[in-house]
């Protein structure tokens, strides 16, 4: 029992204590840069608002272009002066700030929270949410904006250290170093959305055309994986030692949660019913998904929403050099149309053949493989094909071909149609002699082993996959795993798709650790290296700073002769 | 033991990462180290920038000097510094920047085709006699291998040059990132020897 007077002593110790750790907390207090700060921008800015400085912080970052439009100016290597237009902070820190590495060269986090964190000696870590090392040694002080705009200027650290000469210097105005500061000081600070201290949200996006059995063979591995992920074994012991308990990053270890967001009725309702979903449940990124239509409505929403789709199992993905959310399997029937034209450029014998013809149906698989091979083919300085635009339902009757030889003497054909407009899959009537055709295994599927003997010395297919001769081991290897489920077994390539979606967003996930950004889960993505003959499916899967298309390539294949012919490749997997 | 799909997927939850958290920023400073090699050059066509095949053992001997680094259009870290070095190596040079043929060869075949090379080059002010091949991955392994200078992946690649003097047998080795002047000072001896 405590005596009154041991109570009071107690109570004084205790009010001794809390004002001994208020103290601490208020000199140790990191003053780190709130997404929200208001009126702290540099006299020097004045006339500006704070969206101003972020926007020109950003096109300096990104771009390496000044506020006046002109390049930046930096010396690298102690005498290499480098533009903006060769490479700028974005080149090595990436769009996040969380910094990069290749080979032997790491490139450290320069975002907001670690910038303005001391970094300990011991550990060489950021101390985030302390502005001094307390006990511990540091390696160098939490940068201010004063030392932010020195270190730009000279490449000495508040440490007096000289950064490694990699680090360009920036030969920059007052005015612009303010803005640089200012944009790197809020660098990556903004919450991110579908996260929180146990929880990682994630979506998965179908569109009510599927049929059932595609819609599970993406569904049932994509749940499975959601549900049975764990962080690998060393990353989880490292995380429960006492060197992350202190740092407070046992919030890596979040469990995953997938919803399934299903799309109905027309397409020009799908953005509605999205919005609305992720204002119920705001997610950190889509997973999969799949579509028989074109992706765009979804592809624009993570745009604009900022959120990573990706691998969503579509044939028609959005064609574009500077979109940046969303992470395609390839670039589906577009690839096949590109490949296409390059093959022929590369053919002296048929690429100046007079005429060249496209025949396509009036739907989407045919505008996309004839849009895209009319797109290179011009691209090649070449003049543009003709295209035959058929209706949808349109009978092709024997009467088309004759009009077809009648106009041109042995053209080029590009037949971008479905097995079900030839009979018996012979490509061409009597009396029609092309030089050589074009079909796409795509819109032929398996009918494509079926295609008349009478007609595969002239016709060229686009197969924008692992060749089935090369994949067979893989095929039997992975399918002793699917064998115990039909429905996968004969969406087996749909499965595959989500099998390398594993593959690839695996060790990001685990790599993100506490720093948790939609910007970084990309750019790690990114930086993962190449997934070579990908589940079976495809030759190799690959990305890099901006790429959106990891499967880049489509072989132009002959059959051989036979009932069960096999796939000839008539060129490179990439065709330049 | 009855296998269920998602086992497919353990195999990428073993990948066993370092406990430290992110690293502090870099200071030491950039060194670089020199050996002198003998290379025979594989019998391979590529292509530039331009969309031309390019026979690349008659390139190696042009009867000009030659450099020769490895390089992708989309690297984040190494390249760009590899070739702010060949654009100030070319700005030194002046008029005379075409009498050296320097050559960027793609580990990124699949995706670095000629009118992305022709803007990488744009971008880096790139003078004639600065020439980006791509060409089949066989191929680029062949070179790469025949540089000793193989990596599987692009995302495992080093900063490495190389240079040769014309009708020399041997080329000048430098691995790591250089400076102008160290660039230039390598560049000279290997033409005066």
């Amino acid at each position: 029992m405590i005596s009154r007077g041991g109570f009071s002593r107690y109570r004084r110790q205790v009010a001794v204590w809390l004002i001994s750790l208020a103290a601490g907390a208020a000199l140790c207090f990191n003053a780190l840069p709130s997404a929200h700060a208001e009126n702290d921008l540099s006299p020097i800015l004045k006339g500006l608002t704070r969206d101003d400085v972020l926007r020109m912080g950003e096109a300096m970052y990104r771009i390496g272009l000044l506020p006046s439009g002109e390049p930046m100016q930096a010396v690298v290597m102690g005498d290499v002066p480098v533009e903006g237009t060769m490479f700028t902070c974005v080149s090595c820190h990436l769009r996040s700030g969380y910094g990069s590495s290749e080979g032997q060269v790491r490139m450290p986090p320069i975002d907001g929270t670690r910038l303005y964190s001391p970094v300990s000696k011991s550990r060489r870590a950021p101390l985030v949410g302390r502005s001094t090392g307390g006990s511990e040694e540091l390696y160098r002080p939490a940068y201010t904006d004063e030392t932010l705009a020195s270190v730009l200027e000279t490449g000495i650290d508040p440490a007096g250290r000289r950064l490694n000469t990699v680090m360009p210097v920036y030969i920059l105005s007052e005015r612009d170093r303010e803005i640089m500061v200012y944009y790197l000081k809020y660098l990556s600070t903004e919450p991110q959305p579908g996260v929180t201290e146990t929880t990682l949200h994630f979506a998965t996006v179908i569109t009510e055309d599927v049929p059932g059995e595609d819609r599970d063979a993406m569904l049932v591995p994509l749940k499975n994986y959601i549900s049975n992920w764990r962080l690998p074994k060393s990353t989880e012991r490292g995380q429960r030692s006492s060197l992350y308990k202190r740092e407070g990053t046992m919030k890596a270890m979040r469990t995953f949660t997938l919803a399934v967001w299903e799309l109905k009725g027309p397409r020009e309702t799908w953005r509605e019913q999205l919005e609305e979903y992720y204002r119920k449940e705001p997610v950190f990124a889509l997973l999969g998904g799949i579509s028989t239509g074109e992706w765009e409505p979804i592809h624009r929403f993570c745009e604009d929403h900022r959120i990573p789709a990706v691998f969503p199992i579509t044939d028609y993905p959005v064609i574009s050099e500077t979109d940046w959310y969303t992470l395609y399997l390839s670039k589906g029937f577009s690839q096949e149309g590109e490949a296409a034209a390059r093959f022929l450029h590369g053919r002296e014998d048929l690429s100046k053949t007079p005429a060249i013809i496209q025949v396509i149906r009036d739907e989407p698989a045919g505008r996309a493989l004839s849009r895209a091979f009319q797109d290179t083919w011009v691209s090649l300085k070449h003049e543009a094909p003709s295209t035959v635009v058929l209706k949808r339902d349109e009978p092709i009757p024997a009467s088309f071909w004759k009009e077809l030889a009648g106009k041109n003497k042995k053209p080029v054909v590009l037949l971008w149609l479905n097995a079900g407009d030839f009979p018996e899959l012979k490509l061409l009537t009597k009396g029609f002699k092309p030089s050589v055709v074009f079909a796409s295994a795509s819109l032929l599927g398996s009918r494509l082993s079926t295609l008349a003997e009478s007609e595969r010395g002239y016709v060229y297919v686009t197969y924008p996959y692992l060749l089935p001769q090369v994949s067979k081991g893989q095929r039997t290897q992975v399918g002793t795993s699917l064998q115990n489920d039909k429905v996968l077994m004969t969406r087996r390539s749909t499965a595959l798709k989500m099998y390398s979606l594993a593959q690839t967003i695996s060790d990001p996930l685990s790599k993100m650790r506490t720093f948790v950004s939609r910007d970084y889960f990309l750019e790690l993505i990114e930086a993962a290296p190449d997934l070579v003959a990908a589940p079976a499916t495809y030759p190799r899967l690959s990305f890099g700073t901006g790429q959106r298309y990891a499967s880049k390539g489509c072989y132009i294949v002959q059959l051989t002769g036979g009932p069960n012919p096999e796939l000839i490749k008539k060129s490179e997997w990439v065709i330049h | 033991m009855k296998i269920r799909f998602y086992h497919l997927f353990l195999p990428c939850f073993s990948v066993a990462l370092s406990l430290f958290p992110a690293p502090a920023p870099a200071v030491s400073q950039a060194e670089y180290t020199r050996t002198v090699e003998r290379y025979e050059m594989p019998d391979v066509t590529l292509i530039n920038q331009d969309g031309k095949r390019i026979k690349f053992r008659e390139l190696m001997n042009s009867g000009k000097p030659v450099v020769v680094d490895f390089i992708y259009g989309t690297c984040t870290t190494i390249c760009p510094v590899l070739s702010a070095g060949y654009t100030n190596f070319q700005r030194k040079r002046g008029a005379d920047a075409a009498k050296v043929q320097l050559v960027s060869i793609s580990i990124d075949p699949e995706h670095d085709g000629p009118a992305i090379m022709r803007k990488y080059l744009k971008n880096y002010r790139a003078q004639p006699g600065w020439d980006f091949l791509t060409g089949s991955r066989e191929d680029i392994d062949r070179v790469m291998k025949a540089f000793n200078a193989y990596i599987p992946n692009k995302m495992f690649h080093y900063p490495i040059m190389f240079m040769k003097a014309p009708g020399d047998e041997t080329w000048v080795r430098i691995y790591g990132l250089i400076g102008t002047a160290d660039f230039i000072k390598e560049f000279e001896k290997v033409v005066k020897k």
